[in-house]
């Protein structure tokens, strides 16, 4: 009981003491709370409400519009869409620039886990060692973004495709992707009128914003010179990506336009028929329509495959191109020049009739001329005889020019042959045109510091010397001289107007005597080896001296089959011929080849013969040794 | 229980915080949206926030059950537990993304710092209510103590936003109080230097670096830039009326980083625009001022400087995530009450209510 009752008021205690802790204890003061802090927490209130509300009128409502571009800039991506460029044809429709699917690697960075060991399974795949595919990927990788494909390699042949698409589940990051390459069935024959196309570097696609980064740019010839055509416009997707750069959906903004499908005036038959005529020789062949302008053949040799160059030209083969002795990357017919030759004295007789130079006034030719101590000699060692200037030019007379060009001077044949269209660029649609030289007193004096000799005249009256021309300038010359004197620029399109860049200052009476004198060459003189009966026919030959040959009186002159190649003569024969109402210029300069009628003659020849099918009769005797052989025959004919 | 109490509960407040956890809700159910190549899936966020309310709502009627005046005597043991309990998170606690908050009871895990909030605040209100005259060097020092202590242990973890938060409560408790006037301007003076102990000794380099990038966020824009560039841009982007509701680019298209959590009113505000951002300050500013008359009527300090505690908790959460979101302070990790996502946040706000609402109810109450 005791116990209990003990218990008891223990446990009361403690009730006790538990309620006294949990008493609540009451402020016996009317309490109010101080007033600065109910004025600081109506101050705060406010002062969040204002700081707050014009926050966000200035982010919303002032630069709203400006937070709204970024939001859009942030979601939506511009892709291109690959237009098509334009084909080349030739002149009937032959497809000479095409453009063929390839299929290509590459790599999204962003994606891909295990970069080198992806690139090592690249190089496993395709074979190309893993240090190059290493080296593509290093210089590339700053220029595509992590979420971009970057192309690794390129032109996977499709069974290896057919491989990689099977396992390509494994390698995330990696995607095969198809690009149109540009494929140039011709080859050689075209290479260097068409030119190629390779991927843009970074200086053109600074210079045009519409390239980027794999597009492919016209590098050389056409494909450069007409890009802007070929081209065409690329479409654009708007593409909506979310952070992680995740392709949420695609809407077309603008749609792709294929480039400019081009028809070419050349013809590829006649063009390897001109190939095929120089026989492998370093040479070029110029066929023109003195009417209108237009190019139907544009051949030069050596030439290279220029699918080399659109698939990405290995180093091995540049190095060979570029250091190939026959220099298969130059265009001889506008990149090249030469010293003319006897062609030249087409160019003079026409000065000389424009300068009062009377046809009928004859000069005698003894075989050479003498000026101080210097021997000039005409090609025909025992001399022409008495020569006006139809028969200097039938025979070539070199002595005729000699004096001839003395009279008038040599500043009258600078401003005469300029006026001709010699010593500037004829235009055409061709990338890196020379200009040739038609030299002067003047120029004599700026270039070496030493005044014009005489002699100088004789050697530029005869197209040797300083003159140098491209075959293209010859070319539109002589169409020249059978248009009334249009100087018509050199037109490689097929719907291309005709474009008069200049006039030969000459009366159509001069213009029609130099080609009667021409008619008359073919028909007899040193170029009777394009004449024919079922054609009208004319032509001028020309043998340019390389090097100046040291003869002492009576040795005989070396045959070019005994000189060295690189010292050789170039041949020349600018000719043109009518048959049916079509008229064609052809000029054939062979590189080296010795005697203008032997060796390039011939050429033309073939020419012709395709454009006119087999002569019926020539008037070449059979006993023409050039006719037949390849190599010239003795002494020259010019 | 008297029935006279429920007449007496602020009735305002609790519509304001009602409004508001809705409203959270909803962006929430906007902020889970992720638009993928199939479509849009929407994560469970809002789902999970709404059932944290409700467990919130229950933790607040258990707070206005009792005589919040019980509190006082609690508030020494309570804090000391706190104490404790961060004395083991170095001890004992568990790493999560490289800082060490949690401590594992098991069936759950708590965050000491937390429960150092609420100490703090109940017994800064406790020591602060002992008699009404301005405070002066001595109970200064005193009070400033019970907060610099657990501070002392949270910022090591490292919380600097907790710790942040926690001497800021006590810093308004204390300013609501009232200083001596020569105390006042001490302190005053005292803030610069202290902010340059903070950088040059209490900050570790990721929290410089936040505040480097704050002043310029262009500097870093794919690290912590990013963060306020795409906020702004996702604010910016609501313009006047907003893209509408679950139409947000910047948050469905996961531009916009922690869009759930401490950058959700930035979703609100591309999808509703300034229209709905005023209309939301306006609801937070309506809140505040609620609480603040709670603690203006409440009959007692303790009670009332309880509230001012209370005022000050949300208030700073406010202004330091608003502010952040919109570009006006650093990138501290700090919610936004209602609108973030968060469980034990949300079940902390709605019992800290629970009391306001508690004092409230019992502002003509006087007997033991």
């Amino acid at each position: 009981m005791s116990r209990k009752t003990e218990s008891t008021g223990h446990s009361a205690q403690a009730r006790k003491g538990i309620r006294s802790w949990l008493k609540i204890q009451v402020e016996s003061e009317s309490y109010q709370p101080p007033r600065s802090g109910v004025i600081l927490l109506q101050v705060l209130v406010g002062l969040l409400f204002f700081v707050l509300v014009t926050r966000f009128w200035y982010l919303q409502v002032h630069r709203g519009a400006e937070f709204t571009r970024q939001a859009q800039e942030n979601r939506l991506r511009i892709e291109r869409i690959f237009a098509p460029r334009g084909r080349i044809l030739d002149s009937r429709g032959k497809v000479l620039s095409d453009n063929r699917t390839a299929y290509g690697l590459s790599i999204v960075r962003e994606d891909c886990r295990d970069i080198p060991a992806t690139l090592a399974q690249i190089s496993e795949w395709s074979g190309i060692p893993l240090s190059q595919i290493w080296e593509k990927f290093r210089q590339d990788r700053f220029k595509v973004k992590p979420f971009e494909p970057l192309l690794l390699i390129t032109d996977i042949d499709f069974d290896l495709v057919a491989r990689i698409e099977s396992e390509i589940y494994a390698w995330p990051g990696l995607e095969i992707v198809v690009r149109t390459k540009r494929s140039y069935p011709e080859q050689d024959l075209f290479a260097h009128v068409l030119g190629y196309v390779a991927e843009a570097n970074e200086r053109e696609m600074a210079a045009d914003s519409a390239l980027a980064m794999g597009d492919l740019v016209g590098k050389q010839g056409l494909e450069l010179k007409l890009e802007q055509q070929l081209r065409g416009r690329k479409g654009l997707y708007d593409v909506e990506v979310d952070a992680h750069s995740r392709v949420l959906g695609k809407t077309l903004r603008e749609e792709p336009h294929g480039g400019h499908e081009l028809r070419l005036s050349l013809d590829i038959d006649l063009q390897r028929a001109a190939w095929e005529a120089l026989n492998g020789e370093a040479g070029c062949v110029v066929v023109m329509e003195p009417d209108s302008g237009k190019l139907r053949a544009l051949v030069t040799s050596p030439a290279y495959d220029n699918n080399l160059f659109a698939a990405g030209i290995s180093q091995r083969d540049w190095d060979a191109l570029r250091t190939n002795s026959r220099f298969p990357l130059q265009n001889r017919v506008i990149q090249s020049v030469y010293p003319p030759g006897s062609v030249w004295k087409l160019v003079m007789a026409t000065m000389l009739l424009e300068h009062g130079i009377l046809p009928r006034e004859s000069v005698f030719c003894p075989g050479q001329v003498k000026l101080g101590n210097q021997i000039f000699r005409c090609w025909r060692r025992g001399g022409h005889g008495s020569q006006d200037l139809m028969h200097s030019l039938i025979n070539s007379c070199d002595v005729y020019y000699y004096l001839m060009g003395e009279r008038l001077g040599v500043d009258k044949i600078e401003e005469f042959a300029k006026a001709c269209g010699f010593g500037k660029p004829t235009g055409i649609d061709l990338p890196h045109e020379k200009s040739g030289l038609v030299p002067s007193k003047q120029w004599k004096r700026r270039r070496f510091g030493r005044p014009w000799a005489r002699g100088e005249t004789y050697n530029v009256s005869i197209g040797q010397g300083y003159t140098l021309v491209t075959p293209v300038q010859v070319a539109v010359f002589v169409s020249a001289l059978l248009n009334g004197g249009d100087l018509l620029k050199p037109q490689l399109l097929d719907d291309a107007p005709r474009e008069v860049r200049g006039r030969v200052p000459a009366r159509p009476e001069t213009l029609k005597f130099v080609v009667e004198a021409m008619r008359r060459t073919a028909n007899g003189g040193t170029a009777k080896v394009v004449g024919r009966k079922d054609a009208d026919m004319g032509g001028k030959t020309g043998t340019a001296q390389v090097v100046k040959l040291k003869m002492a009186a009576g040795e005989r002159r070396l045959r070019s089959s005994e000189m060295e190649y690189a010292q050789r003569d170039h041949a020349w024969i600018a000719t043109w011929g009518i048959k049916d109402g079509k008229s064609y210029v052809v000029v054939v300069m062979v590189e080296h080849g010795g005697g203008g009628s032997s060796v390039a003659g011939p050429v033309a020849r073939k020419v012709y013969e395709h454009l006119f099918g087999p002569a019926a009769g020539t008037k070449v005797a059979s006993s023409q040794p050039e006719a037949s052989g390849l190599r010239p025959a003795p002494g020259r004919t010019d | 229980m008297d029935k006279r109490l429920f007449s007496y509960i602020n009735w305002g407040l609790l519509a304001c915080m009602l409004l508001l956890y809705l409203v959270g809700v909803v962006n929430l159910y906007s902020a889970s949206g992720t638009r993928l190549e199939t479509g849009v899936t929407i994560s469970s966020f809002y789902q999970r926030q709404f059932i944290w309310g409700l467990c919130g709502v229950v933790c607040m009627l258990l707070a206005m059950a009792f005589d919040y005046r019980q509190l006082r005597n609690l508030a020494w043991p309570f804090f000391l537990v706190t104490l404790f309990m961060l004395l083991l998170v170095p001890i004992a606690g568990k790493s999560v993304y490289g800082a060490k908050r949690w401590i594992s009871l098991g069936f759950m895990s708590v965050q000491p710092s937390e429960m150092a909030k609420l100490a703090v605040l109940v017994l800064g209100a406790r020591l602060l209510a002992r008699d009404s005259r301005a405070l002066g060097w001595k109970d200064f020092c005193c009070v400033l103590c019970i907060g610099l202590v657990p501070c002392a242990l949270i910022i090591v973890q490292p919380d600097l936003g907790t710790t942040l938060l926690i001497l800021l409560i006590l810093g308004g408790m204390i300013l609501f109080h009232g200083l001596k006037g020569y105390v006042l301007k001490t302190c005053l003076l005292a803030v610069p230097c202290f902010g340059a102990f903070m950088w040059f000794v209490g900050m570790h380099d990721y929290q410089r670096q936040r505040i480097l990038t704050f002043l310029d966020p262009s500097n870093d824009p794919r690290g912590t830039g990013y963060h306020i560039i795409q906020s702004r841009i996702a604010i910016g982007s609501g313009e006047l009326w907003g893209k509408g509701f679950g139409e947000g680019t910047q948050s469905q298209l996961r531009f916009l980083p922690e869009r759930h959590s401490d950058f959700a009113v930035a979703v609100f505000g591309e999808e509703w625009g300034f229209v709905g951002c005023v209309a939301l300050v306006t609801l937070f500013c309506l809140f505040l001022l609620s609480i603040f008359s709670t603690a203006v009527q409440a009959k007692d300090r303790f009670g009332s400087t309880l509230v001012v505690g209370v005022f000050f908790y949300f208030f700073w959460q406010i202004f330091i995530n608003m502010g952040m979101v919109i570009g006006l302070m650093p990138v501290v990790g700090i919610p936004l009450p209602f609108i973030s996502y968060g469980g034990s946040a949300t079940v902390v706000n709605f019992t800290l209510l629970g009391i306001v609402l508690n004092v409230s109810m019992r502002r003509f109450m006087f007997k033991g």
